[in-house]
């Protein structure tokens, strides 16, 4: 396992095989940050329940195209732009779970709560990785993804405990996003995912992250009163 | 490493986009009362992020 710390100006020195990867991580990460916006402004921002979630959702997609700024200006640093992934179509994003639209609140709720989640599980990739540059800049974004995923879990949670026809919608958008979530990991036996970890630009396996995953969210579903869905329903990975 | 073009340029926009983002957001915050100043802010953050969504950056750049 590498595990020294590399600086922008080591990058050069660095095997390709790094180079190759960290670029390629950055392009990811720069895509799912701005994918956000592009799945719900356009329907979610006029039509949020109240003015307050209205500003909720500005201030949201703010904070995910800063995101974007900051990891596209490392990617830029390296050689790389990644200004393609803020025009491109939807349906060409890296990830599966950013190809779609979102049309409802509880389909916007829904994803706060779990894909949001899993935002903060990548980044935490980050923590304590090789490149000092990357891992400089997560203490901010951290902390302002984890704003996202708490107003995605309690506005969800919130959803389900009105029950009736609001519980059906949100078990709904639930049963939608869930296996996107698990598919987000990646293949477990994915052999870039062991040379990620390999040069320290990851920590966790994609099967550990997933599990880690599960365990945290099951029990959170369970606690809003909705079903856990079928984990392989839908899976395009496992 | 020759930096990618542009990386500064970008890096100077986005810092502007989200800082009017965050700008009309907290002005209208304290003011979730008055219709007329939420709807405005609203009404600017949807502009602003309408032109992002577009992703035209060579525009941008201009």
């Amino acid at each position: 396992m590498f595990s020294d710390k590399i600086e922008l100006k080591d990058f050069e020195k660095m095997d390709p095989e790094y180079q190759d990867l960290l670029k390629r991580v950055l392009a990811i990460q720069a895509d799912c940050e701005i994918g956000g916006p592009h799945l719900y402004v356009e329907n979610i921002l006029p039509t949020a329940p109240t003015k307050l979630d209205q500003l909720i959702v500005a201030r949201t997609a703010a904070e995910e195209i800063d995101h974007y700024r900051k990891i596209a200006r490392l990617a830029g640093e390296i050689g790389a732009d990644v200004s393609y992934v803020l025009s491109r179509p939807n349906q060409e994003r890296y990830v599966d779970a950013f190809r779609g639209e979102i049309t409802s609140w509880e389909h916007f709720a829904v994803f706060g709560f779990l894909i949001d989640r899993i935002g903060r599980y990548q980044l935490e990739e980050f923590i304590g990785c090789s490149y000092a540059p990357l891992e400089r800049i997560l203490p901010d974004v951290m902390r302002e993804e984890a704003g996202h995923i708490d107003f995605g879990t309690t506005k969800t949670a919130e959803l389900a405990a009105k029950g009736g026809e609001s519980k059906v919608k949100v078990q709904k958008a639930l049963d939608y996003w869930y296996v996107k979530a698990l598919d987000m990991f990646g293949r477990s036996d994915s052999y870039r995912s062991e040379r990620y970890r390999h040069w320290g630009l990851k920590r966790r396996t994609n099967a550990q992250a997933r599990e880690q995953y599960i365990k945290e969210v099951n029990p959170l579903i369970e606690q809003m009163g909705l079903q856990i869905p079928d984990p392989d329903k839908g899976r395009h990975y496992s | 490493m020759p930096q990618a073009p542009n990386t500064e340029a970008m890096d100077e926009h986005l810092k502007d986009v989200v800082q009017a983002l965050h700008g009309a957001v907290n002005w209208a915050m304290p003011h979730l009362n008055d219709p007329k100043i939420v709807d405005k802010a609203i009404q600017d953050c949807k502009e602003i992020l309408d032109v992002v969504i577009e992703g035209k950056v060579s525009e941008w750049l201009k």
